[in-house]
């Protein structure tokens, strides 16, 4: 009955991932992506668009996020709702602008997460090809694009149909389609590296410190 | 003569026959499995389920399952090793299903097509404490942010049925009262993965539990030599089945062996020919195979344990075989001399099917299925002995065998030990008193976990996986009673509203029952009300002016969840949450079942089991039994000896396999032999064997082939106790009771048949004088 707590996780770690990852895709023709070294973070902006089928208009949000391959990831929506998503060795936690915390999931199976964006960030897609089937592809502008199609038999089928991620130097759009018709449009912008450590309220909320 | 053994060997012939078609063609099972042999009572219709019928329904179902756990440090190591593993383990023959973590999630589309619907009938507890407290909007802020979080469950057909998000929380509580066995588990800087495998149903019935257990184990050999510095672990019932079984099988087949071997050179010995232990073999055959033919013509089931207490009549039945084969070739013809024995033989095979027959009263089916191949093998053999022992030509006992010589010597020794009529009638006072106080004082051991020898390294497994999985403590179990599904829900969620604070200061590991997965309906309108009241009419408007659809208010009328097929389709795990007409409320990592018990002192129709000790009493229960036949079968035994030998002798008589009773349970007392249902019924063994004796000896006092029936009671002794004394040392402590208790019996019953039936001075001065 665990399946919802994993789901959540699955379906985040499948977005997130897809987010993190596509800025690594590597063909001849691609710039090399920017390599985040362990005493590194990853920080900007994000617009999300997530379309219901059936519903005319997207629900959209947009705030910033923080990913630290030592750490962890950040997802801090700004507007509609302030919220925060975190994503560490510890599981998957929601705070609401309110500071009340709600613990999606727990357990040491997140960790994989966080080490499979490493491991992207890395240049190292061994991690993903057990999960997908990836096609790299340069689009008209010159941007690079990689489309992950879970594979055949794969538990993640159930939650992912397709991801489609475009970008140059980062990751900046990120397209993730699921089973039921919906999908998510995901926008990142003012990406930038910086060096460790964290912002004091993201260090605070990765340790856990911030509860 | 000729025709009559023609016509009975047609007979035995006939129900070789019938017992292999029933057997082989699965006609009549043989059931091994040791849950089979409790709980089978006939209960009166509409009878509340007794507390064994529960525990018995919950290990079957238990029993279908094998827990691997495998662990390393390295976690992708011990993926890679559990995908390899899981293949083999469902490859095999009679498993159903694996469990792996992560692996399941394909359910998740079934649940929300069950639980969807009804999103606003179910919340978690903290959901419910939030709304029944006024905090209504800390929910409705977890809505919004669910709207756009990255992580989340949110679909447009979600958004429909649950615009509040309260399913996923009730979702994940539930995930959590589950317990663990669904996540890769880290302790102590090594990943635990727990593998699940369910059985088939008829797996240890139809006797494949042995080989599916050899392939489990070299699909871990493989595994672990293929992965260095893997470790694996292993429990179920099927591993402690099969491990009880094997080291059960080696040591009888070693005993029935030695016991052959010895039996042969006892007979070898004694005549100097094979044709006397032909005759023996004939007898103990037709006895063991019509015994089997009735239990197969009668029960749709029979039990391992009824055939082996049924096969431990080749005690008696070759008692019947040595009484004739005994007598001398001189002693006239087959006719003449079956006519001699006929009167002890016929008492004896009396005395037996009264003792035998007294165990088919009682309600158990395992006793009944004793009762009836025990008194159908007697009879059979005693038909053998009439019909087919007089065709064998006579081989007469040799002067110069040794255990003809032992046995005069025996004689000796024991004719000074004779004593007069009135000492005889003061011992068989006290016998008779002695054993009714001991059937009272001698307390019962009736555990269940002292049966079996148990594997130091299942055992250490088992403690193992219970430890990283949070299943320690005592297994106990609630079951909730009554007619009304609905009454039983009700009264689950009383149980957890009481149980609640045990668990919050963990002397209580958790608890799931059917009301944490299905709401009773009462809790289901509450929660309707607390929805509609606290966040459809609070926060219904806001929360639509953020979404494409409009958000209305549950309908109050909808339909409920209710547990029927459709949800037991969906949710398997409600089979393990049901007994009968009973609800199950399993706990875990219970360590205060007095917190407990009191817990529930004040919720009505509740019970709390503890599965070792329902089936302890349960064992109680049929030793009661077995002691109540073992008293009528000695009442009868007492009044016919009365009425055939007068009252003197008739109460010597009487006492001596009484004393051979009393001698087995005050040698099992002081050697420290638990007092079981096992070992009672091996009094009746004692009983019957003993019985056999003083009766034969009895009837040939003062006959002339008086010493042949003393030489053929020894060799029955030398047999008996060949077979019995030997099982007293195997290394299953049932077997080794069992051998043990009729060992020292038998010795008593051999001593007591001569003492009490020696001629009195009377009698010897009436012989001296008709000899001279």
């Amino acid at each position: 009955m665990t399946p919802i707590r994993r789901l959540i996780a699955s379906v985040a770690t499948a977005a997130l991932l897809a987010a993190g990852m596509a800025g690594t895709a590597r063909a001849d023709d691609i710039p090399s992506p920017a390599t985040i070294g362990t005493e590194q973070y990853l920080g900007g902006s994000f617009t999300m668009d997530r379309h219901l089928d059936g519903f005319d208009k997207p629900l959209t949000s947009n705030g910033d996020f923080v990913l630290s391959p030592a750490r962890g990831l950040v997802w801090r929506t700004l507007a509609p709702f302030p919220g925060t998503t975190i994503l560490d060795d510890h599981g998957i936690t929601r705070i609401d602008d309110q500071g009340n915390r709600d613990e999606l999931a727990r357990g040491d199976q997140f960790r994989q997460f966080v080490e499979l964006i490493s491991a992207v960030l890395a240049g190292n897609w061994q991690p993903l090809e057990q999960r997908f089937d990836i096609a790299k592809d340069t689009t008209e502008q010159g941007a690079w694009q990689v489309i992950l199609t879970p594979k055949d038999g794969s538990t993640i089928q159930n939650q992912i149909s397709k991801i489609t991620a475009t970008g140059t130097d980062f990751v900046e759009n990120v397209r993730l389609e699921k089973p039921t018709g919906d999908h998510d449009a995901i926008t990142l912008s003012d990406q930038s590296l910086q060096s460790l450590p964290l912002p004091p309220e993201f260090a605070a909320l990765l340790t856990g410190t911030g509860q | 003569m000729a025709l009559r053994a023609t016509l009975w060997a047609l007979c035995l012939i006939a129900m070789a026959v019938f017992t292999a078609w029933q057997l082989r063609g699965g006609h009549t099972g043989i059931d091994a499995d040791i849950l089979s042999l409790i709980g089978q009572e006939n209960a009166a219709p509409n009878a509340q389920q007794s507390d064994i019928a529960t525990v018995r329904h919950l290990l079957a179902n238990d029993g279908q399952q094998a827990i691997f756990m495998l662990s390393h440090s390295d976690r992708d190591a011990l993926e890679t090793a559990a995908t390899d593993f899981t293949g083999r383990i469902a490859a095999l023959d009679g498993t159903q299903g694996i469990t792996l973590p992560g692996h399941n999630n394909d359910r998740f589309a079934d649940l929300m097509a069950l639980y969807g619907p009804h999103a606003n009938s179910l919340l978690s507890p903290a959901d419910r404490e939030k709304l029944a407290n006024g905090k209504a909007e800390t929910l409705y802020r977890r809505a919004l942010q669910n709207l756009y979080s990255p992580a989340t469950t949110l679909s447009s057909q979600s958004l429909k049925q649950d615009p509040f998000a309260l399913l996923p929380a009730f979702l994940s509580d539930l995930g959590t009262k589950l317990g663990t066995g669904n996540d890769i588990i880290t302790h102590g800087g090594q990943f635990y993965l727990p593998v699940m495998a369910s059985l088939s149903p008829d797996l240890r019935s139809s006797g494949n539990d042995q080989r599916w257990v050899s392939a489990a184990n070299a699909a871990l050999q493989s595994i672990t030599d293929a992965t260095p510095g893997l470790s694996t672990a292993k429990t179920g019932q099927i591993f402690f089945a099969v491990a009880e079984a094997t080291r059960a099988q080696s040591d009888v087949q070693r005993i029935a062996i030695i016991a052959t071997i010895g039996i042969l050179v006892m007979i070898g010995l004694v005549f100097y020919s094979a044709l006397p232990l032909l005759g023996a073999l004939l007898v103990v055959g037709s006895g063991l195979l019509a015994g089997l033919a009735a239990v197969v013509a009668i029960f749709p089931a029979i039990h391992a344990i009824a055939l082996v207490f049924g096969a431990t009549m080749i005690g008696i039945s070759v008692d019947y075989a040595l009484h004739y084969l005994v007598l001398p070739s001189n002693a006239g013809s087959p006719v003449d001399r079956l006519r001699k024995i006929r009167p002890g033989l016929s008492l004896g095979l009396l005395t037996s099917v009264i003792g035998f027959g007294a165990l088919s009263l009682s309600p158990t089916q395992l006793l009944s299925q004793i009762a009836v191949y025990s008194v159908a093998g007697l009879v059979a053999a005693y038909c053998s002995v009439l019909f087919l022992l007089p065709l064998i030509p006579a081989r007469d006992v040799r002067p110069s065998s040794p255990i003809r010589k032992l046995h005069d010597g025996l004689q000796v020794a024991l004719g000074k030990t004779f004593a007069p009529i009135r000492v005889r009638l003061i011992a068989s006072g006290a016998i008779i008193i002695t054993l009714a106080l001991a059937a009272f004082l001698i307390p019962g051991n009736n555990d269940i976990r002292q049966f079996g020898h148990g594997n130091d390294s299942l055992i250490s497994d088992a403690g193992k996986i219970a430890d990283i999985l949070g299943l320690g403590g005592s297994p106990v179990f609630i079951r909730i009673d009554g007619t009304d599904p609905q009454t039983r829900l009700e009264t689950g969620e009383a149980i957890r509203d009481a149980l609640a604070p045990l668990i919050m200061d963990n002397r209580l590991g958790g608890m799931i029952g059917l009301s944490d997965l299905i709401p009773s309906i009462a809790r289901q309108t509450e929660n309707r009300d607390l929805v509609t009241n606290g966040l459809y009419d609070r926060f219904g408007a806001a929360l639509s002016d953020q979404l494409p659809v409009r958000i209305t208010a549950p309908d109050k009328d909808a339909d409920y969840l209710v547990p029927d097929d459709n949800t037991a389709r969906t949710l398997p795990e409600i089979t393990r949450l049901h007994s009968g007409g009973s609800d199950i409320i399993r706990l875990r990592n219970a360590t205060d079942i007095d917190a407990i018990r009191n817990a529930l002192t004040d919720i009505q129709n509740v019970t709390l089991i503890n599965p070792s000790t329902a089936i302890s009493n349960q064992f109680a229960a049929y030793r009661l039994w077995a002691w109540i036949a073992l008293g009528g079968a000695l009442c009868v035994a007492a009044i016919l000896a009365v009425l055939r030998y007068g009252l003197q002798t008739g109460i010597c008589v009487f006492a001596a396999p009484a004393g051979a009773i009393l001698f087995a349970v005050l040698g099992g007392y002081a050697f420290d032999i638990a007092q079981s249902f096992f070992t009672t019924m091996a009094l009746f063994l004692v009983f019957a064997i003993g019985a056999d004796y003083v009766l034969f000896l009895a009837e040939s006092r003062n006959e002339t082939h008086d010493d042949d029936t003393r030489l053929a009671v020894l060799l029955s002794l030398i047999s008996s106790v060949l077979a019995f004394g030997l099982l007293a040392t195997s290394s299953v402590p049932l077997v080794r009771d069992i051998g043990s208790v009729i060992a020292i019996g038998l010795i008593g019953a051999w001593f007591l048949a001569f003492w009490m039936t020696a001629p009195t001075k009377h009698e010897q001065t009436q012989n001296q004088r008709g000899q001279e």
